[in-house]
């Protein structure tokens, strides 16, 4: 028996022991075991125009001389990527995060300076250089600028390619953001991403039950139907994610005059209003959020879409990339015209109602646990090309990061919108694809500490005020009926057992 | 070589090792996790304070309520819909081929299924809501509650019932007397079954009810994915506390009861 536990312990520690060195060995540095160098991109689904990776893959080879074989992994929220990340589990090259999870990532020390890593390639983009001055005339490589000058995190090239506007709104929050771990004072979060795609929360609608002029009237209210329109109620979808539906309230609250008291018109901007997290404002917006619950067909993080252009509902909370997606999908041959709309309250109403909005920037990053980043570094370059960016633009319906005015004038991306049935005019003046980024808009921050209280909020508004009475009228009517049989049955045996008649027995006799 | 053999001497137990090997890695060792993240916050301190989160917020009560009561439903219903149909399909010469039928539909995975019950009720123009999510939950759940109550009702000895007819009593009196009694066994697995799995349910109400009725296991994943690890820990705790009580409770009921001791499960 003793041996047998010694052999069994054994064992155990064995496969313990090996376990980390099995997952270590894999691709270690950059290169995997059949001598191609590796790049491995973490990015949301449904976000790329995916015939750029194999288009990437070319373009490495050309640049460096060496194969690159790109392995593409998904995730569906920043709470789940960054659960992984954070506890070491994700081996990766490039993630493409929201900004609030940058935030979050870059304070947990998990990102790497984009300038740190230029200078660690500089080796290899010397001998790249090199050959390029020895390529011939017409090879790719003379495309290639050993510099990075189109990439904003590079401090010395400013905005780079993008769009001026986003970079100032991304300085504004998050230029100087002190506790980092392992780094002294304030960092700058521009150092350590390139903005990729933008985007705003509106209002999805089915035009045939409401009209542009309702929702220029009511704004936020649509989504609590402050109008009672009968068509619209039950018939409105949330999303089933803490910090959206909670910006969604507290901008429905500012609008319409819900908030505590000493918060009535207190913020001059959006961007004050938004990361406000204090309890009294937490239990106002559990109360909006528990009262909307009445009139709403449910929660939803990805099948609003679909539910809408299928007309099962007729307004849904969304981000603009999605929202915009389904509109052009909702091309109706018949009416010459789109049956769905988006639009995103922000501005100041008719009836002088103030509306705020979120505005949200997904960027690429580069992780401690980058592998190969020569080739994450040359794969931000290659997407902020403009004739790259317009591709994942109309891929995936948001509004890719890179300068509009860059856009316009190249003719490259002129040509592939024409190709895609966009008229080039109306694709740049389309205010939801485009939309004028004011004091209006505002950016979401990492909650920090708040996050717990505001995830306790949202349990407590989703599980309602008590327990679901219907519930337990149906087990009353299961018991009930039970008790009812068993009750029949004793009758039943009662009856039989009183004297019979004759006849009774001479039956049974036979 | 010989000294391998020595101290390796290939008896029964070795074939357990893997087994037990297995059930350390991925049973034992995730419940320590959990039990020592319950104790845990956020930077990884040791505290009572996520008890108190949760004990402490009457809507983590309510949604333990609305849970248990839809197990309890849902297994009564099982029950009320399950016995007849398997004390009719044992009594027939095909029921086993007809059990098959019944256990058929978990041949496709549960979501694909779920999703496709939503599209009906869509397509019905059925309001989603506690009335599909109980739906969602008893079509799910009821081949659990059907198979070894079809397997135990089919092992009983006919015997018995010619006995009881024989005595004269009538049909009512036999099946509660006999039928009823030597089943117990089954109806018990059964429920065990079915009332486990259903108390810890999260894709079925989300999908059923379009995020709108909110149960314990979505709680959890909810406390999960937001990276709140302490009250999902305890959430999960009070998740086993009632499994095993409900086991304890099924056991000795089985204890109990004289009824034929075979299951399938």
């Amino acid at each position: 028996m003793k041996k047998s536990l010694k052999t069994f312990c054994a064992a155990i520690a064995v496969v313990v022991l090996l376990l980390p060195a099995l997952c270590a060995c894999n691709g270690a540095g950059g290169t995997s075991s059949s001598g191609r160098d590796t790049l491995t991109i973490y990015n949301w689904e449904d976000y790329i125009d995916k015939t750029l990776l194999s288009e990437f893959e070319t373009y490495y080879r050309d640049v460096t001389g060496r194969s690159l074989s790109i392995t593409y992994t998904t995730f569906d929220t920043n709470e789940t990527m960054m659960t992984k990340v954070l506890e070491n589990d994700a081996n990766v090259d490039l993630i493409c995060p929201s900004e609030y999870a940058i935030e979050k990532l870059l304070v947990a020390g998990k990102l790497e300076n984009h300038n740190d890593l230029l200078k660690r390639v500089r080796p290899e983009l010397d001998k790249i250089a090199e050959r390029k001055a020895n390529a011939a005339e017409g090879d790719p490589i003379k495309d290639f600028d050993p510099t990075f000058a189109g990439m904003s995190s590079l401090t010395s090239n400013g905005d780079g390619k993008i769009e001026g506007k986003v970079m100032d709104a991304i300085r504004l929050n998050f230029s100087s953001i002190e506790g980092v771990a392992g780094k002294e004072g304030a960092v700058d979060m521009t150092q350590y991403m390139v903005p990729y795609m933008y985007g705003t929360l509106g209002i999805l609608y089915n035009k045939d039950v409401i009209s542009e002029e309702e929702l220029d009237k009511y704004g936020w209210g649509v989504l609590w139907n402050v109008e009672n329109n009968e068509k619209l109620e039950n018939k409105i979808l949330m999303k089933d994610s803490v910090r959206d539906t909670y910006v969604c309230a507290l901008f429905y609250m500012y609008e319409y005059d819900l908030v505590p008291e000493k918060y009535k018109g207190k913020y001059k901007t959006a961007q004050e209003l938004i990361n406000v997290t204090d309890d009294e404002m937490l239990e106002a917006a559990e109360k909006i959020l528990t009262e909307q619950r009445e009139h709403i067909a449910g929660y939803e993080v990805d099948f609003g879409k679909d539910d809408m252009l299928n007309n099962l509902v007729y307004a849904d909370f969304a981000w603009s990339g999605d929202a915009l997606w389904a509109v052009e999908e909702s091309w109706d041959d018949e009416r010459e015209d789109y049956r769905l709309g988006y639009y995103c309250p922000f501005g100041v109403s008719d009836e002088g109602r103030v509306r705020y909005s979120n505005i949200f920037y997904d960027g690429w990053v580069i992780p401690t646990t980058v592998k190969n980043p020569l080739a994450a570094l040359m794969f931000l370059d290659y997407i902020c090309r403009p004739e790259k960016a317009i591709r994942n633009s109309v891929e995936i319906g948001y509004t890719c990061a890179v300068a509009k005015q860059l856009l316009m004038e190249n003719d490259e991306v002129a040509e592939y919108l024409a190709e895609n049935d966009y008229d080039v005019d109306e694709y740049y003046a389309d205010e939801g694809r485009f939309p004028e980024i004011n004091e209006y808009l505002g950016v979401m921050r990492d909650f920090g500490a708040k996050n717990e209280a505001l995830v306790n909020m949202w349990q407590r508004a989703k599980s309602g005020d008590g327990v679901d009475m219907s519930l337990l009228i149906v087990l009353a009517v299961i018991i009930g009926g039970i008790a009812l049989a068993i009750g029949i049955y004793f009758l039943a045996d009662a009856a039989r057992l009183r004297p019979r008649k004759l006849r009774d027995s001479d039956d049974k006799t036979e | 070589m010989k000294a391998i053999s020595k101290k390796f001497r290939l008896t029964k137990k070795v074939f357990s090792f893997p087994y037990i090997l297995f059930l350390l890695l991925f049973v034992v060792v995730p419940l320590v996790l959990i039990l020592v993240n319950a104790f845990l916050d956020a930077d990884k301190h040791l505290t009572f304070d996520n008890f108190k989160v949760f004990f402490g917020s009457a809507s983590s009560m309510i949604v333990l309520g609305n849970s248990l009561l839809v197990g309890v439903i849902t297994t009564l219903l099982c029950l009320l819909i399950g016995y007849p149909v398997a004390y009719i399909l044992s009594n027939m010469s095909s029921g086993r081929m007809l059990v098959l039928l019944y256990v058929l539909p978990m041949f496709i995975n549960f979501l694909i299924r779920t999703l496709a019950t939503k599209a009906i009720f869509m397509a019905l123009d059925v309001e989603l809501g506690m009335g599909t999510v109980l739906f969602g939950m008893v079509y799910n759940y009821l081949p659990f509650m059907i198979m070894p109550l079809h397997t135990t009702i089919s092992g009983i000895d006919k015997s018995y019932i010619e006995a009881a007819q024989d005595l004269g009593a009538n049909k009512a009196t036999v099946f509660l007397k006999t039928t009823l009694p030597l089943s117990v066994s089954g109806i018990i697995s059964g429920i065990t079954m079915v009332f486990i799995p259903t108390i810890s349910t999260y894709a079925i109400s989300q999908l059923l009810s379009n995020g709108k009725i909110f149960l314990f296991g979505d709680s959890i994943q909810l406390s999960f994915e937001q990276g709140l690890y302490g009250v999902g820990s305890i959430m999960s705790l009070v998740m086993l506390a009632f499994v095993l009580v409900s086991n304890l409770i099924m056991n000795k009921f089985n204890r109990n009861s004289d009824a034929v001791r075979r299951s399938l499960w």
